[in-house]
C-alpha cells in the first residue's frame, strides 16, 4: 500500500530471498547443546566468523505484527531491524521492537522451570528439571481429563494469533475445555464492536492514512501506540511529504496531547469522554449543510437532530465555530478519515462514540476508497483471537469461576492480569480458589510470582510461530517466526511445551496434536496455505515454498476484496447511533479531576518496563526516564501551588497512589494524566520498585455497551504532600528562547 | 619608621639564615597540618577519582569542565605576578624589589605546580597524558599543534622551566651563604646547590648578565602564558567565553590576583619569620598602588565584557551575560564585583595602604573574588550554550570541593618546604640596598 | 626529498582541503519526524551505547549519540510541541576538532568528523567547543549486566572511562559498504548502500543519508529542498545535516 504495492510485494516473494542475507534456518531449535572442548571446530553451516547472518522473523513486542530482520554474528543476536519485505512495517521499526534484544538477553529471565516451595507470593521457588515440570503438570491435567473435569482447566494468554493460537485451541478442545481466553489490556474492544455495528464485521479495516487528505483523529494516537504505529507512521510520513505538493492535514481531538497530537496541524481539546458527541455534532453540521445526499438521508437527519452545534458545544467544551469549521473541512478535503482511539476508548460510552466516529466516514463517503477505509479480504487462516479476547466483564466471570472453585488449573501465558487488571477485580483474591496456577512465561512478572509452577518459555526470538497481522494491509499476508539464536537459557518454546503436554496426557490429545515439534506442526499447517491459496509459483514444491517464505519472513497473495457496498445502512443500524454523556466514578466535587492513564510507546501496557533501553529512552513528550509522573496543566498547578517534582497523592474512590507532579503544558486544566507501565513489584531489576501503576486506582467502570473496562472514567483528587523529588528528565529548557533552531523565522524575543 | 635601623651585613646573614637553620616546633606543626590536608583532601580524592572515573566529580553533560579547569586558571593566575614583577622590577632597577622578589618567585613556582596538577586531575585518562607532548613515538602521531591546549602545555612547561631557572639562578650566592653557615650533610648538599660558588668577580659578572637576560626572557612568557590559557576558552564559540577581550582580561586578572597573593605571602613571612626589618612599608605601599591600578583595569574590562555582550545583539551572548548577572550564581557574581572592583578602592587611602592587617585582609578578599571569577567563567557559560534543550546546571561534588581545599594546603606545603631550603629573602641583594660599608674608625 | 616536494605541491593546490573522497551528509525532514525516538534506540543498539542507569541519568550523564530535542511553542490551548533530532552534524569546519590536543577527533577523507576512542585522553575540550552538544563523555566505565553484553555489536568497540564519544555516522557501515564495493570490483559505493542505523529504523522515513559528492544521490537532491536549513548556521561550522523545516498545511 505504502510504497510496497501488491505487485512489488509479489515480485519479492517470487525472487526468493531479498536483501536480508542468507536467511537459512538455524537448525533444530531443540538440538541438544554439547559442550565442545574446541568450540566451533566444525561450525554450523550458517555460521561464518566475522560475517553476519540475518534471519527474518516477526516482532512480538506488540500486536501490530511487524516483520523483523535479526542480525546475528557468531550465533548471537546483535541487532533487530525491520524486514523490508514486510508490508506492515516495510523495513522500519519502533523503539519497542528494537529493544527485543533486551528481552532475549535479559539478565532477569527465568532460567529454568520452577516449583513453588513456600507460601504463594513469597517468591520462594526451587529449580526443577523440565521432565519433572512436564510430568507434574501433565499428570495433573491427565487426571482431570480422566475424571472428565477437563473443563476446569483454564488457559489465559496474551493476544496470540496464528497457528500457536490454533494449537492452544486444539489442545484445550482435546482437553474438553472451552475455557481458553486472551487477556490483552490494549485490545481495542470498543473499536471492534463499533465496526461490527456499522460495517457488520468485527475486524479492523485498513485505514488508508497514506492517501488521505484529512485525518480527523478523536484521541487515536496512531503515531504512538494505536494499533499499528510503525505502519501508520510510514503512512503519516507519506501523507506529509510523500506526495509532492499535496500535504494532508491532521487534526487531533483529545483532552491530553499525545505524540500524535503534537504532530497534528491542529490540536483541539474536548471534555473527556465527549469525543463521540463531538462527532455527532460534526455529523449534524454535515447533514444540515447538505453534505450527505444518500438514500438514507432522512434516517440520518433524524439520528443527528439532537446534536446541534450549540448543544454539542456545551457538552464538549468545543466552540461552535470550530465544530462547523471542522465539519466543513472534513467534507471538503476528501478523501478524509475519521478515527477514534486512545481515551475515546476508555470511557463508558466508548462503543457509541466510536460508532459515531465511524458514521462520519460513512457520511463523507470514505468507505472502500483510497485515502479512506478499506476492507481487508479473508485472511489466509482465520483469526480467532478477537473472539477469544476477554474484556473486563468476561474477566470478572473468570474471576468468579476461580473464586467458586470452578478452576482447577489456570494456565497463564504472556499476559499479566495481576498488573493489568484494577485491584477492584479481585484477581489475586480469587487465586485462593485455584489449586494450581501455572505460568508459562519468560519473565517473573507479577502473575508469575504467584504461580505454583513456572514453565519458562522462549522469547519470540528463540521460537517458532506465525502470524496474520491484524489489521491487515489490504491483501492477505502471513508471516513466520523462526528462532534466530539458540536458546539462551534452559527454556522451551510454548508450542513445544503444549505438544509435550499433549503426549504426556495421552488419550485423544496426541491424536489431535501428533507433532512433537512446533516447527513440524507449523510446516504441516502451512502446507494447507500452500495447497489452498494461490501458490506463488505453481511449479515449486512445498519445500521451496517454505524456504522462500522463511527467507522472506512473510508470504502474501495477490488478492483484494471486492468493495463492500455501503449504499445505505439499515434503519436499525442508524437508529442505534446515539451517544450519551460519559459517566465517571467519583463525585465531581470530591474528585475534581478526571484521571487519564495512557499507554506509552516504551512500556506499552507495562510489558516494556523490564527492558533497559526503554527505561532509558526519554519519554517522547516529557523526556522523563525511569519513573512515573502526574501530568497537570501549569495553570492548575499554579492554582494549587504545585511545582514540578512535588509528590502528589492521587486519590480515587478505589485507592491512592503517590507520584511526582510534572507541569504538562498541553493538557486540559480539569484532567490529569499518568503513564501506564511502571509500578512493577516484580519483573526484574529494571522494572521492579519503580514508579506507580495508575491501574491500581481505577474504579471498575465499564462500557455501557460491551462491558469492557472504561479505564479513563475515574475521577481523582490530588493533594500535595511534603515530599519533593527531582524528576529525572533529559530536557533542559523546552522553549527556543527565540533562537532559530526549528527553522521557523520566529523573531528575536 | 624613625626607629628603623638598617641591619648590618652580619645581621642580614644571621636574620635570614636563621629562618633556614633554626626550625621550631611551630613550623613542624604547621607543616604537619598542611601536609596532612594535602594528602587527605587532595591526593586521596584524586586517586579515588582516578579509580572510578571522572564521574567522581560533579561534572556532567551540563558542564564538562567544572572546578578543575577554573582552579587551574586561578592557580596559573596566582603564579603570574611573582616572576613577572621580579623581572620587570629588576630591569627597571627598582631597589625595593630586592627584599620581596624571592618569595614572590617561589609563589610563582608553586602555584604553577599546583596548576599543573589540576591539568592532570582534569584529564579523563591521565595515564596517557604524555600523548599531548610532542615526543617521537611508535604510533607515528604528533599532538595537534592547532590546539590551544597544546599551546597551553608548551607555554606552561616553558614558563615553569624558565621561572625555575630564574629563581634558582638568583639563589646561587645565597646557597653558598647557607653552605658557609652550616656543617655536615647540609653543607655537602649546599655545596652542590651552589655549584661551588666562590664569589669571584667573574662569577658575579656572569650571574649579573645571565640574570638580566632571563629577566628579559620571562616577561613575554608571563604575558603569553595567561593569554594562551585564555584561548582555551576564547577560541571556543561558547557564549560568555568567545570574547576577544579574554587574553588581556586573563593577563590582567592574573597579575591582579598574583599581586594580591604577594601581599598575602609577604604579610605571613614578615609575621611568622620576624622579617620586619626587611619586608617594609615601602613594599606594601608600592604593591598597594599596583593593586589599585590593576583593580581599575580589571573593572574596566568587566564593564567592557558586559558592554560587548549587550552591544553584540547576539541572543546567545546576551543570555549568557544575563544569566551571569541574575541567574543562579548571581550572588557569586556580585560578591566578585564587590571584592575585586569596589573594596580595593579603599587602598587609595594612604592609611589603609600602610596598614599591614587591612592590606592582608583585602589581598585575601581579592583572591576570593578572583577564584569566584574563574568559577563563574566556566560554570555559568558551559551549562547554557546554544541549544536551550541541552541547558543544565553544575554544582561541584565533594571530591571537587575537597581537591580545591587540598590544593591550597598543597601550595602551602610546598612553600613551607621552600622556606627551609632557600632563603626567602635574597641575602645578597638585600645587602646591595644597604648603605655601602665604611671602615669603622 | 622529492616525495616531500610532491606532497607539498599537492597540499598547496587550491581546493585540496575541500575535496573529500565521499562527502557523507544527511537530511532530516521535520515535517515527517514525529519524535518517536525509534532512531535513538537504533543508535544505542548499533553503536554499543552503555546502559548508564537511573543514577547517572539523574546526574545528567546519559550517553545518547542521537537525542530528540523538544520545544514547546505557544500556550494552552494554542500550543504545539516541536521535535528535532540532534546528532553530530559532522561539520566541515568542526569547532570540536581544533582544540583536541592529541588529534583524537579529526576530519577524515570522507568528510566525517571521526572520534578515535583509544587516542582520546579525556580533556573534554571538544565537548565544550561543540555548539550542538552532541559529544558524550564516559564518566565511568559502564558494565553490561550479563548476558546483555552478548548483543554488543562486534563491529564497534566499547569505550572505557575517560573517553569522549559521539555519532560516527555509523562509520562501521560505511566501511562495510566500501569493502563490498571493492569486492564487487567497483570503485565507489552506490547511493543507498549505506544506511546508518537511525536512518534505517525511522518509521516515517524522515532521514535521508548519502554522498553529497554525488549530485544524483537522494541526499543531494533533498539538500536543495527549499525548506532546508541548518541549525545554528550563523556559527559557520558548515554542518552536514540539513533539516527540512516543518511545513504548514495548505488546508
Ligand atoms: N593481537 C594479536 N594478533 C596476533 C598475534 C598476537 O599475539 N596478538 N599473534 C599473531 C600470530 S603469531 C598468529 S599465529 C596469528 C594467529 O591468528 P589466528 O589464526 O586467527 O588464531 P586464533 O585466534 O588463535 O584462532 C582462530 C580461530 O580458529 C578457531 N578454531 C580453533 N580450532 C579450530 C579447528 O579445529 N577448526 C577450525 N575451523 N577452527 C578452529 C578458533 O575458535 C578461532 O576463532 O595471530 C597473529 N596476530
Ligand atoms: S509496532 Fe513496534 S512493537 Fe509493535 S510489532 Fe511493530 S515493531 Fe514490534
Ligand atoms: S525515528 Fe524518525 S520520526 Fe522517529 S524521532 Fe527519529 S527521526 Fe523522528
Ligand atoms: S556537531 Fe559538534 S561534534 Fe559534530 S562535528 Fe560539529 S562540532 Fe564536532
Ligand atoms: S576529550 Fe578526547 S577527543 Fe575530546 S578534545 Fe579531549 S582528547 Fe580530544
Ligand atoms: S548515524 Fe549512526 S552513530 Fe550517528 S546517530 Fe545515527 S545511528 Fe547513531
Amino acid at each position: 500500500m505504502n510504497k510496497i504495492s501488491r505487485r512489488d510485494f509479489l515480485k519479492f516473494i517470487g525472487a526468493g530471498s531479498i536483501g536480508a542475507g542468507a536467511g537459512l534456518l538455524y537448525g533444530k531449535s531443540t538440538k541438544k547443546t554439547v559442550e565442545l572442548l574446541l568450540p566451533q571446530v566444525i561450525p554450523p553451516e550458517d555460521y561464518s566468523p566475522g560475517i553476519a547472518t540475518w534471519y527474518n522473523t516477526i516482532c512480538q513486542q506488540c500486536g501490530a505484527g511487524c516483520g523483523i530482520s535479526v542480525r546475528t554474528r557468531e550465533g548471537r543476536a546483535k541487532k533487530i531491524e525491520g524486514n523490508s519485505n514486510h508490508p506492515v512495517n516495510q523495513g522500519r521499526l519502533c523503539a519497542m521492537g528494537q529493544a527485543g534484544l533486551n528481552a532475549l538477553y535479559n539478565p532477569d529471565r527465568i532460567k529454568s522451570p520452577l516449583k513453588r516451595t513456600g507460601e504463594r507470593g513469597n517468591n520462594s521457588f526451587t529449580e526443577i528439571s523440565w521432565d519433572e515440570a512436564l510430568t507434574t503438570l501433565g499428570s495433573r491435567l491427565g487426571n482431570l481429563k480422566i475424571q472428565k473435569h477437563g473443563d476446569s482447566v483454564y488457559l489465559l494468554t496474551g493476544g496470540v494469533r496464528g497457528h500457536i493460537d490454533k494449537l492452544f485451541a486444539t489442545f484445550m478442545e482435546a482437553m474438553g475445555s472451552d475455557n481458553y481466553f486472551h487477556y490483552d489490556f490494549t485490545h481495542p474492544f470498543a473499536l471492534y464492536e463499533a465496526n461490527r455495528i456499522i460495517f457488520g464485521e468485527e475486524i479492523i479495516p485498513y485505514y488508508d492514512i497514506n492517501n488521505a487528505n484529512y485525518v480527523l483523529s478523536f484521541g487515536a494516537d496512531y503515531l504512538g501506540t494505536w494499533i499499528s504505529p510503525v505502519h501508520y507512521s510510514l503512512a503519516y510520513g507519506h501523507l506529509r511529504q510523500g506526495r509532492g505538493n499535496q500535504r494532508g492535514k491532521c487534526v487531533q481531538i483529545e483532552p491530553r496531547m499525545s505524540l500524535t497530537g503534537a504532530n497534528a496541524d491542529e490540536w483541539i481539546t474536548c471534555l473527556p469522554g465527549t469525543e463521540g458527541l463531538l462527532a455527532m455534532g460534526l455529523a449534524h453540521v454535515i447533514m444540515n449543510d447538505g453534505g450527505y445526499t444518500g438514500s438514507d438521508q432522512n434516517e440520518w437527519m433524524q439520528a443527528v437532530t439532537p446534536y446541534s452545534p450549540s448543544v454539542v458545544s456545551r457538552q464538549t467544551g468545543v466552540e461552535v465555530r470550530d465544530i462547523t469549521r471542522l465539519a466543513h473541512e472534513f467534507m471538503k478535503h476528501q478523501p478524509g478519515l475519521a478515527i477514534g482511539g486512545g481515551h475515546t476508548e476508555g470511557n463508558t460510552n466508548a462503543v457509541a462514540s466510536l460508532t459515531a466516529i465511524n458514521a462520519l466516514n460513512y457520511l463523507s463517503g470514505n468507505l472502500g476508497k483510497p485515502g479512506g477505509i478499506i476492507f481487508n479480504p479473508e485472511p489466509a487462516f482465520p483469526n480467532m483471537s478477537i473472539k477469544r479476547q476477554a474484556n473486563y466483564t468476561q474477566m470478572l466471570e473468570l474471576i468468579t469461576a476461580m473464586t467458586n472453585k470452578g478452576v482447577d488449573i489456570l494456565l497463564v501465558h504472556n499476559t499479566n492480569p495481576v498488573f493489568n487488571l484494577p485491584p477492584a477485580a479481585k484477581f489475586i483474591e480469587a487465586l485462593h480458589g485455584v489449586p494450581l496456577l501455572v505460568s508459562l512465561s519468560s519473565f517473573m512478572d507479577e502473575t508469575t510470582a504467584l504461580a505454583d509452577l513456572v514453565l519458562p518459555t522462549h522469547t519470540y526470538l528463540e521460537a517458532w510461530g506465525d502470524d496474520i497481522p491484524e489489521p491487515g494491509v489490504g491483501f492477505p499476508i502471513a508471516s513466520i517466526s523462526q528462532p534466530v539464536v539458540k536458546p539462551v537459557y534452559n527454556t522451551q518454546s510454548i508450542g513445544d511445551i503444549i505438544l509435550a503436554l499433549a503426549h504426556q496426557i495421552g488419550g485423544e490429545l496426541p491424536v489431535a496434536l501428533p507433532w512433537t515439534q512446533t516447527e513440524d506442526y507449523l510446516k504441516d499447517s502451512w502446507k494447507k496455505i500452500y495447497q489452498e491459496r494461490t501458490p506463488v509459483d505453481a511449479t515449486a514444491g512445498f519445500d521451496d515454498f517454505w524456504k522462500a517464505a522463511l527467507m522472506s519472513g512473510v508470504w502474501g497473495e495477490n488478492k483484494t476484496r471486492p468493495l463492500i457496498k455501503f449504499d445505505r445502512l439499515s434503519n436499525n443500524q442508524i437508529q442505534k447511533i446515539h451517544v450519551s454523556q460519559p459517566s465517571f466514578a467519583g463525585d465531581e466535587k470530591d474528585y475534581p479531576f478526571v484521571l487519564l492513564p495512557y499507554l506509552t510507546q516504551t512500556f506499552y501496557d507495562g510489558r516494556g518496563a523490564n527492558l533497559p533501553w526503554l527505561q532509558e529512552l526519554p519519554d517522547p513528550m516529557t523526556s522523563i526516564v525511569y519513573s512515573s509522573w502526574v501530568e497537570l496543566n501549569p495553570k492548575t498547578a499554579n492554582r494549587l501551588g504545585i511545582s514540578e517534582g512535588d509528590v502528589l497523592e492521587v486519590q480515587s474512590i478505589a485507592g491512592t497512589i503517590r507520584a511526582p507532579a510534572f507541569l504538562y503544558p498541553a493538557i486540559r486544566p480539569d484532567v490529569i494524566a499518568m503513564p501506564i507501565g511502571q509500578g512493577h513489584s516484580h519483573y526484574g531489576r529494571y522494572a521492579q520498585n519503580r514508579g506507580v501503576n495508575p491501574m491500581t486506582i481505577l474504579a471498575p467502570e465499564v462500557d455501557d455497551t460491551n462491558g469492557a473496562l472504561a479505564w479513563s472514567a475515574t475521577r481523582v483528587r490530588i493533594t500535595k504532600t511534603e515530599e519533593r523529588i527531582r524528576i529525572i528528565k533529559t530536557d533542559g529548557v523546552t522553549r527556543t528562547l527565540g533562537r532559530q533552531i526549528l527553522g521557523n523565522n520566529s523573531v528575536h524575543t | 619608621m624613625s626607629d628603623y635601623r638598617e641591619p648590618t651585613y652580619a645581621e642580614v646573614n644571621r636574620d635570614i639564615l636563621r629562618t633556614l637553620l633554626e626550625t621550631g616546633s611551630r613550623y613542624w606543626i604547621v607543616f604537619g597540618i598542611t601536609a596532612t590536608i594535602a594528602i587527605v583532601c587532595f591526593y586521596i580524592p584524586w586517586i579515588y577519582q582516578w579509580h572510578v572515573g571522572l564521574g567522581a566529580s560533579g561534572q556532567s553533560r551540563s558542564d564538562v569542565w567544572g572546578t578543575y579547569l577554573s582552579n587551574f586558571i586561578f592557580w596559573i593566575g596566582l603564579s603570574h605576578s611573582g616572576t613577572l614583577l621580579s623581572a620587570v622590577l629588576h630591569i627597571t632597577r627598582s631597589g625595593w624589589r630586592k627584599a620581596i622578589y624571592r618569595s614572590a618567585e617561589a609563589m610563582t613556582l608553586f602555584s604553577l605546580m599546583t596548576a599543573a596538577f589540576f591539568v592532570l586531575i582534569h584529564l579523563g585518562r591521565v595515564w596517557f597524558v604524555h600523548w599531548s607532548v610532542p615526543v617521537p613515538n611508535q604510533m607515528g602521531l604528533w599532538p595537534n599543534f592547532r590546539s590551544p591546549l597544546l599551546f597551553d602545555v608548551m607555554a606552561i612547561t616553558t614558563y615553569l622551566t624558565a621561572s625555575s631557572i630564574f629563581i634558582y639562578m638568583g639563589s646561587v650566592p645565597d646557597y653558598a651563604a647557607v653552605r658557609d653557615a652550616s656543617t655536615g650533610l647540609r653543607r655537602r648538599l649546599y655545596t652542590i646547590f651552589s655549584f661551588g660558588w666562590r664569589g669571584t668577580a667573574r662569577e658575579w659578572h656572569t650571574l649579573g648578565w645571565a640574570y638580566t637576560f632571563f629577566a628579559v626572557f620571562v616577561i613575554p612568557l608571563a604575558v603569553s602564558v595567561h593569554s594562551i590559557v585564555s584561548w582555551d576558552f576564547a577560541m571556543s564559540l561558547v557564549p560568555g567565553l568567545h570574547h576577544t577581550i579574554f587574553a588581556p582580561y586573563f593577563v590582567c586578572g592574573a597579575i591582579y590576583s598574583g599581586t594580591a597573593g604577594i601581599v598575602t605571602v609577604m604579610y605571613l613571612l614578615r609575621r611568622c619569620l620576624n622579617l620586619e626589618r626587611y619586608i617594609r612599608e615601602i613594599h606594601l605601599d608600592n604593591l598597594g598602588k599596583l593593586l589599585i591600578a590593576l583593580s581599575l583595569i580589571w573593572a574596566y574590562i568587566n564593564i567592557l565584557e558586559l558592554f560587548t555582550g549587550w552591544y553584540s545583539g547576539s541572543s546567545f551572548q546576551y543570555e549568557a551575560l544575563t544569566y551571569k548577572l541574575f541567574g543562579y550564581y548571581a550572588p557569586l557574581y556580585w560578591e566578585m564585583i564587590l571584592f575585586c572592583a569596589f573594596i580595593p578602592q579603599l587602598i587609595f587611602w594612604k592609611k589603609i595602604r600602610s596598614s599591614w592587617n587591612i592590606m592582608f585582609v583585602i589581598s585575601i578578599l581579592i583572591n576570593i573574588g578572583m577564584l569566584t571569577e574563574r568559577f563563574l567563567i566556566v560554570s555559568t557559560s558551559l551549562p547554557r550554550k546554544f541549544l536551550p534543550n541541552a541547558f543544565g546546571f553544575y554544582f561541584p561534588s565533594l571530591v571537587e570541593i575537597s581537591i580545591t581545599i587540598g590544593s591550597f594546603a598543597l601550595f602551602a606545603t610546598l612553600f613551607l618546604i621552600f622556606i627551609k631550603w632557600t632563603p626567602c629573602v635574597s641575602i645578597y641583594e638585600v645587602k646591595e640596598t644597604l648603605k655601602p660599608l665604611r671602615r669603622v674608625e | 626529498m622529492g616525495k616531500m616536494r610532491d606532497k607539498l605541491k599537492q597540499y598547496l593546490k587550491p581546493g585540496y582541503y575541500e575535496k573529500y573522497d565521499y562527502h557523507w551528509g544527511m537530511t532530516i525532514d521535520l515535517d515527517r519526524c514525529t519524535g518517536c525516538e525509534a532512531c535513538v534506540v537504533a543508535c544505542q543498539a548499533e553503536n554499543n551505547l552503555p546502559i548508564v542507569g537511573e543514577k547517572r541519568f539523574k546526574e545528567r550523564r546519559e550517553i545518547k549519540w542521537l537525542r530528540v530535542e523538544r520545544y514547546w511553542e505557544g500556550e494552552y490551548p494554542n500550543i504545539k510541541l516541536r521535535f528535532i533530532p540532534m546528532l553530530c552534524q559532522h561539520c566541515d569546519q568542526a569547532p570540536c576538532e581544533t582544540p583536541c590536543p592529541v588529534a583524537a577527533t579529526y576530519h577524515n577523507q570522507d568528510g566525517l568528523n571521526t572520534q578515535i576512542y583509544n587516542r582520546c585522553i579525556g580533556t573534554r575540550t571538544c565537548a565544550v567547543y561543540c555548539p550542538y552538544e552532541v559529544r558524550y563523555f564516559n564518566w565511568f566505565t559502564y558494565k553490561w549486566d550479563e548476558p546483555l553484553e552478548q548483543q554488543l555489536n562486534p563491529d564497534v568497540t566499547v569505550r572505557e572511562k575517560g573517553v569522549m564519544e559521539k555519532c560516527t555516522f555509523c562509520i562501521q557501515r560505511i566501511r562495510q559498504a566500501k569493502d563490498h564495493a571493492k569486492d564487487d570490483g567497483r570503485r565507489r559505493v552506490r547511493d543507498g548502500e549505506v544506511t546508518p542505523a537511525c536512518v534505517q529504523s525511522c518509521p516515517t522515513k524522515a532521514m535521508v543519508f548519502g554522498d553529497l559528492n554525488d549530485p544524483n544521490s537522494r541526499v543531494s537532491k533533498m539538500y536543495k529542498n527549499p525548506r532546508g536549513y541548518k541549525v545554528l548556521e550563523e556559527l559557520n561550522t558548515l554542518p552536514k545535516i540539513v533539516y527540512l523545516k516543518k511545513a504548514d498545511s495548505d488546508v
